[in-house]
């Protein structure tokens, strides 16, 4: 019976694509199998989910693991090859115990298999996921060599195996090593490698003069300005920006002299009504000394006149402000409002990089592998990272308030611009137009205020860098997707995404097997040609974009989402950090029944014109004889998908 | 109009055509509508008017503000929306509108004014004129109401002094003049009196109730007692009991001394694998055990299962009532906040006051007590005794939770609503004690049976489309606790409850149940009181739409209960145990204390104690403890993943086990975060989507089918009248099938579900429809019989279709199954495979 159900979904769902007929259907309950496979070759398994949680992950649901357990060997991806191959390994599962199987080691993965469970233990997971790899030397265990593997996805491994007399023969983590840190040992990044050929081009997802366009840019008060083509004028920047029309390209060099590393402010996105904007910037050169630029005070007053709804300019400093007042030491600081007129600074309190890395390290203690029941929610309050969480989310919703409500134009940055400002920016503009909440918006979304405005990924996220203990690496992106997630739980129908889309944009992050998230910004993937070496996470994700669709998304593009940011209505992202955890497995494919559930509507509403077109046709032909007869009116089906 | 505001309007011109319209239960009458667009309660009086108010909406309404008009009567302070739906004319009257607030239910009123806020009490002046009034109700409502500047402050004034010497803190007497001010008037009295109760639920009141829920649940060895029937043998049972079919009643009546308060062992469900439940208090020690009484006590104990039975005793691990208490009140003055004391916790202390509570701890550790219990009964053929020393709280608790995890019926809400009458009400949960609605008994208070709601709530939260019932409705039935005026809670007993009813003038039937023909008004002092379930007089048709889902659970159909369910194989073989074994299960293992029946322990019942020497070799205790263990383990994905999953084949009585990991237990934010005033300070009247998409898209999916098989039926000559008769009758029934409790109740699932009106779509400001092509819009209706020879044919075509989407074969059948739309069967029916 519910096999039914399913087959059905799945029927109609071939049936709204292609031809609507009754053989189309019967046929799909045999090509299920098919269509996952299908499905599966380019997703290679890159969530590497040893549990992967069913409701985003439908695929790996029970009834594949039995087929996979008939092989020995992963699905290797195009140009994925093996090298290395060790029996009798033992795994030690924190939540099943000591698992004895066979590791495998290609230039992408580490795939560990256990034969002896029923169903088999699968865990395949992409190397550049790990974050540091150390052998464990440990006097009780002689005879055993064991290795720690502590993953950037909030998970820790360990293997052991039998100590190799040979001392010529290397152990396959040894071998693990050379490969999941690919930078550090003159290798190539596997997505350099990777040749996978998508239907859909992801890298032609974004473009920003087109993005400009749409948002109505140029217009009487903005241009377009090439001065930064040839990432001159700043090298973290786009090449494309938006600037207020009357300050001239050599102005705004000077402009870019007082704010550091000359990130001007500029235009991420206007409101089509008001004309109040969101710019971004990083903070202005005031050191100690309180050093001013005529430049910058008129630049900003041009930011404001262009908003004719508005006299004035709200400055958002994200940091504390004992934190931009330390900053005038090193030469930074922040605007006094003295030198801007009509500009009211306010201070988000936001911390910076080192707090938020130290927040999560503590929250993976807590989450994995084991949780206190006792005491988890006082555990879980001692991270503070709802409370980061929170402040994110209450500095942007102000700035879309100010935006929404104020009609005000507002400047966004903290020290240089490129963490919390873009957090900041891209989430207001995540609650101000409805664009960035469908798939293809959000996708833009990250290429513009992310990728192209240069947040530093590869070195906050340290791709095949085995320095593990660098200080630049930081959550700042699995922050804005944690509040992006808060924000679909308390607007459920306003994304057209899902929590499974963003969970794999999370797990590509650190993949690498697309290029989209390497190199620090726009002019270093340029230089190194990324996008025509590498495939695009848009492009597996476009391609197959029913997985990642939100079944009761409504379109409601006009409306300005505002969250009740109280940490009483926030919640942990439990599918994201705790999904390893096998007992945190949702009871329900609740999103599987949604989509079940939309099937159904298409199939009946389909076979409920057919049948009405069919009595509507006999009884035109033969006049109403049964006039008399009570007739009961129909109300024409609403539709709002 | 505003000028008059300051009087009082009585209701005069209303009495009468309200009676009239009761009498005649028709016409619409536009008078009688209401007084100032506040529709009245017969003999409701305003006392105070304040025009252009607006009340704040939580995030379940929508969020924002709602203007409208502000009332307040001796009995509640109402909001009139404007521009709000008028109710019919004709309707019913309604207790309670959607925004109003009885005024029993207000705990403390509080103003707020500029840079001020202040606690009114009915003695206190105020030295400024209020902006705000915050309403705070014992439900955990906060009611939030902002006066417009232009109102004269006097009569902002006016409607604050009123409003808090007015409403009622709870106090010994106070109750009783709330529901004379509701119920008292003649009218509302003899309306009460004309009310039928709901028939599609068991009440557990006759003999023959109790008969329908052994047939139900194939229960066989058991009969009704009538031996209660007087409360003679224990004044806080039933009058029915359930006890094992070999017993006398003159036997039974020995036993009642060897238990606290009388409250022998009884049946309260069977497992469809077998093994039964029973509630007990705890055993008499300082009782002589008679030979002859043992053998008497040993059957009552064990049931129909001679081998094995296994005490569970429920003081140890789970909260104690105090505990309950305590943990409530804290959580309530968490969630709650308080403006005018500003002791407000501050947010990056939520989450450890919060647990500082122990509310979540005690919720999951009752879920964790009923999990072992389902995994116990699920092995079967044993007897599972729930034991506490009073045998009326926990026991309650912990036996509704197993049927609720275990028993699919008991997720739907005429189910649930029988499951509350067995293990609650009738069974003497002492709700008016531990509501302390009458105040007078502060150190009973506690609040077990809201405990008991928000268990539900998380097993709802887990596992949504396993239950019929929805949120929506276990909130009703939160709040109404909280209103003084329903027969089901305001006692301690069913004896009470029974004693209150017959001094009404109400005569008891033995096997219909309460049936007052004849209303007797020479008693003003005491209305009756009505039972709770009696939801019309509470919400709206729209409002209790939406207390059930519209498509309810995927699970399959249900397999017939006859007890012997036979499908488990591995079963573990505890079946050939040493005859008589009792083990006690305490802390997660299995022991066997000599005390256990106390009558063992002594001289007397040689045999048994014999035997049960043997059994204690304990070489059965692993047999039982691997059950828990196997329960463990199913948290684990190796066993579990086998059978979880979109396609996993569902065995409806596999209990619904939840997740009782810490990040898995949540707040019941929709209930006790909803008066949460500083929570949504940048809310914004179009940000949330309203209603849920899901309720949308599912009432799409109904209309659909019910299109569909209309469009099939007018395919089809024969059927349309036919069709027609049947949906009249069934129409017909839930109001004037009197006694179709006892005659139909044996297929509870359908019959419930059947007369469910189908959902309106409510109106929706967010999303522009989009309509069907004119074409779809009015087809005829009929099928002129000048087609019929081209109708075999289609109708085979159409039955093929059919086939997929409905399982029966042909239209007809298939709009059958529409009609009865049975909550397993709805959204995925057998497919004919």
């Amino acid at each position: 019976m519910e096999k039914s159900g399913s087959i059905d979904s799945l029927g109609s769902k071939r049936s709204s694509s292609r031809q609507p007929s009754v053989d189309s259907l019967s046929s799909s309950s045999t090509s299920r199998s098919d269509r996952s496979a299908q499905v599966k070759a380019p997703s290679s398994e890159s969530t590497s989910s040893e549990f992967s949680p069913e409701r985003v992950k439908p695929k790996a649901a029970a009834k594949h693991v039995p087929r996979e357990s008939d092989k020995q060997e992963p699905q290797l991806l195009p140009n994925e090859t093996v090298q290395d191959l060790a029996k009798d390994v033992t795994y030690f599962c924190p939540f099943s115990g000591a698992l004895r199987g066979t590791v495998i080691v290609t230039n992408y993965r580490l795939f560990f298999k256990c034969m002896d469970r029923e169903p088999a233990f699968v865990l395949d997971l992409p190397l550049a996921v790990l974050s540091r790899v150390e052998k464990i030397v440990n006097a009780s265990t002689r005879g055993d060599v064991s290795y720690g593997m502590v993953c950037k996805d909030m998970r820790n491994l360990r293997f052991a195996h039998k100590h190799i007399d040979d001392t010529l023969r290397k152990s396959i983590f040894e071998v693990l090593m050379k490969f999941a840190f690919p930078v550090s040992n003159g290798l190539q990044i596997f997505a350099l490698q990777y040749g996978q050929v998508f239907p859909e081009n992801g890298w032609k997802v974004y473009d920003a003069l087109t993005e400009y366009k749409r948002q109505g840019i140029p217009n009487e008060s903005w241009r377009i300005t090439k001065v930064n083509d040839h990432y001159e004028l700043c090298d973290t920047y786009p090449s494309t920006l938006a600037v207020p029309v009357n300050i001239p390209d050599e102005e705004i060099r000077r402009v870019a002299a007082f704010r550091a590393k000359g990130r001007i402010p500029v235009l991420s996105w206007i409101h089509p009504e008001s004309q109040a904007t969101i710019t971004r910037c990083s903070q202005p050169m005031v050191g100690v000394n309180g050093k001013r630029s005529k430049e910058d005070e008129k630049y900003l007053q041009s930011i404001m006149d262009a908003n004719a709804q508005s006299h004035k300019l709200f400055i958002f400093d994200a940091r504390p402000s004992v934190n931009a007042a330390a900053n005038k030491m090193k030469g930074g600081g922040y605007e006094s409002e003295d030198a801007y007129q009509n500009a009211e600074l306010v201070f988000l309190d936001i911390h910076n990089i080192h707090v938020m890395r130290e927040s999560l390290r503590k929250l993976k203690d807590v989450v994995y592998p084991n949780i206190e029941d006792s005491h988890w929610l006082s555990n879980l309050e001692s991270t503070h990272w709802l409370e980061h969480i929170k402040l994110i989310m209450a500095g942007a919703l102000r700035i879309a308030d100010k935006v929404e409500s104020g009609k005000t134009s507002v400047v966004v940055h903290c020290s240089d611009g490129w963490d919390r400002t873009g957090q900041l920016t891209s989430l207001a503009m995540l609650m101000l137009d409805g664009y960035y909440r469908t798939v293809r918006g959000f996708e833009v979304l990250l290429e513009k205020e992310w990728l192209s405005f240069g947040h530093r990924f590869q070195t906050r996220i340290g791709h095949g860098d085995k320095n593990h203990t660098d200080a630049d690496r930081s959550p700042v992106f699995i922050q804005f997707m944690d509040c992006v997630w808060q924000l679909t739980r308390q607007f459920p129908a306003a994304f057209e995404f899902n929590e499974y889309f963003l969970v794999t944009i999370l797990d590509h992050l650190y993949s690498c097997l697309f290029g989209t998230f390497l190199c620090n910004s726009e002019q270093q993937r340029m230089k190194e040609e990324i996008p025509k070496k590498t495939v695009s996470l848009w492009s597996y994700v476009n391609s197959q974009v029913d997985d990642f669709t939100n079944p009761l998304y409504v379109n409601y593009s006009n409306h300005v989402l505002f969250p009740v940011v109280s940490l009483r209505h926030l919640e942990l992202w439990v599918g994201y950090y705790i999904r390893w955890n096998p007992r945190m497995r949702p009871q329900e494919p609740v999103h599987q029944r949604y989509k079940e559930l939309l099937a159904k509507r298409a199939e009946l509403q389909r076979r409920v014109e057919e049948l009405q077109r069919e009595v509507t046709n006999r009884s035109a032909s033969s006049s109403s004889e049964r006039a008399g007869s009570p007739t009961r009116s129909i109300t024409p089906v609403q539709t709002f998908i | 109009m505003l000028s008059g505001s300051k009087s009082t309007f009585k209701v005069r011109q209303m009495q009468p055509d309200m009676k009239e319209r009761m009498m005649t239960q028709s016409g619409g009458n536009a008078r009688s509508r209401d007084v100032l667009g506040l529709r009245c309660l017969p003999g409701e009086c305003v006392l105070q008017r304040v025009a252009m108010v607006r009340k704040k909406l939580s995030s379940r309404e929508g969020r924002g503000w709602l203007s409208g008009t502000l009332f307040c009567t001796h009995f509640r302070v109402a909001f009139v929306p404007q521009d709000g739906p008028k109710p019919p004319d004709n309707a019913d009257p309604v207790l309670l509108g959607d925004h109003d607030v009885a005024l029993a239910s207000i705990e403390k009123v509080v103003v707020v004014g500029p840079n001020r806020t202040k606690l009114v009490t009915p003695s206190s002046s105020l030295k400024f004129t209020p902006e705000e009034l915050l309403l705070y109700c014992r439900d955990m409502r906060v009611v939030c109401l902002l006066f417009d500047r232009l109102t004269p402050d006097s009569q902002v004034l006016q409607m604050t002094y009123t409003i808090a010497k007015t409403y009622q803190p709870l106090k010994p007497g106070s109750v009783l003049s709330f529901q004379n001010a509701a119920l008292g008037s003649v009218e509302m009295k003899q309306f009460l009196s004309n009310r039928c109760r709901e028939p599609q639920m068991n009440w557990f009141e006759s003999a023959l109730d109790w008969e329908q829920e052994l047939e139900r649940c194939g229960a066989v060895g058991w009969r009704v007692s009538g031996v209660n029937e007087r409360f003679e043998m224990a004044t806080s049972l039933p009058r029915f009991l359930v006890v094992p079919q070999k017993v006398l009643d003159t036997e039974l009546k020995k036993s009642f001394a060897h238990f606290s308060e009388g409250r022998i062992p009884r049946w309260s469900w069977r497992h469809p694998r077998g093994a039964d439940l029973l509630r007990m208090s705890s055993f008499q020690n300082n009782i002589y055990h008679e030979k002859d009484d043992i053998r008497n006590l040993e059957l009552v104990l064990f049931g129909g299962h001679s081998s094995l039975c296994v005490v569970v005793e429920l003081g140890e691990e789970l909260p104690s009532p105090p505990d309950v208490q305590l943990a409530h009140s804290r959580l309530r003055g968490l969630c709650l906040g308080d403006v005018s004391s500003s002791v407000t916790v501050p947010d990056d202390k939520w989450l450890s006051t919060l647990e500082s509570t122990h509310w979540l701890q005690y919720t999951r550790s009752c879920l964790r007590k009923a999990s072992e219990v389902c995994c116990l009964l699920r092995s079967g053929h044993l007897t599972v005794a729930l034991q506490e020393p009073e045998d009326r709280d926990l026991g309650a608790l912990v036996a509704s939770l197993v049927q609720v995890m275990c028993d699919p019926h008991c997720r739907t809400q005429m189910g649930f609503q029988g499951l509350v009458q067995k293990e609650w009400v009738t069974s003497g949960h002492r709700f008016c004690s531990r509501f302390n609605y009458h105040r007078d008994s502060d150190k009973d208070e506690a609040p077990v049976f809201l405990l008991f709601l928000d268990c539900v709530w998380q097993l709802w939260a887990q596992f949504p489309s396993r239950f019929q019932l929805t949120e929506d409705f276990l909130l009703a039935l939160h709040d109404s606790v909280h209103l003084p005026l329903f027969s089901t809670f305001l006692a301690n007993s069913q004896r009470e409850r029974l004693k209150r009813t017959q001094h009404l003038g109400q005569s008891y039937t033995r096997v219909e149940g309460w049936r007052d023909q004849t209303f007797d008004p020479g008693d003003p002092c005491d209305p009756p009181l009505p039972p709770v379930w009696d939801w019309d007089l509470q919400f709206s048709k729209e409002r209790q739409v939406a207390f059930t889902q519209p498509v309810a659970s995927s699970g399959p159909a249900p397999a017939l209960l006859n007890g012997n369910l036979n499908t488990n194989t591995d079963t573990l073989r505890i079946t050939d145990t040493i005859p008589g074994s009792v083990f006690l299960l305490s802390r997660g293992s299995f022991s066997c204390p000599p005390h256990l029946p106390p009558w063992r322990s002594g001289g007397g019942g040689g045999v048994y104690r014999k035997s049960h020497r043997r059994a204690l070799s304990s070489e059965h205790v692993p047999g039982l403890e691997r059950l828990l263990k196997a329960w463990a383990v199913a948290e684990f994905p190796h066993s579990f993943i086998s059978h979880s999953g979109p396609q996993g084949p569902l065995d409806p009585y596999e209990p619904l086990l939840p997740l009782l990991l810490g990040p898995c237990m949540s707040l019941w934010r929709q209930c006790y975060l909803r008066g949460a005033i500083h929570a949504q300070a940048f809310s914004h009247p179009l940000s949330a989507p309203q209603p849920h998409p899901v309720d949308r898209l599912s009432q799409e999916v109904l209309l659909l089918r019910t299109r569909l098989a209309q469009v099939s039926v007018s395919k089809d000559p024969p059927s349309p009248d036919t069709r027609r008769g049947t949906t009249g009758k069934r129409l017909i029934h839930p109001n004037l099938n009197h006694n179709a409790n006892n005659s139909t109740f044996l297929y509870p699932g359908p019959k419930a579900s059947a007369n469910a009106p189908p959902r309106t779509l409510p109106p929706s400001a967010n999303t522009p429809p989009r309509t069907l092509p004119p074409s779809a819009n009015a087809p005829p209706r009929t099928l002129p019989p000048s087609s019929s020879s081209a109708r075999p044919g289609a109708h085979r075509s159409a039955g093929k279709q059919h086939s997929f989407l409905f399982g029966p074969a042909s239209p007809a059948e298939a709009q059958t199954e529409e009609r009865t739309r049975a909550p397993h069967t709805q959204s995925k029916p057998p497919s004919a495979s």
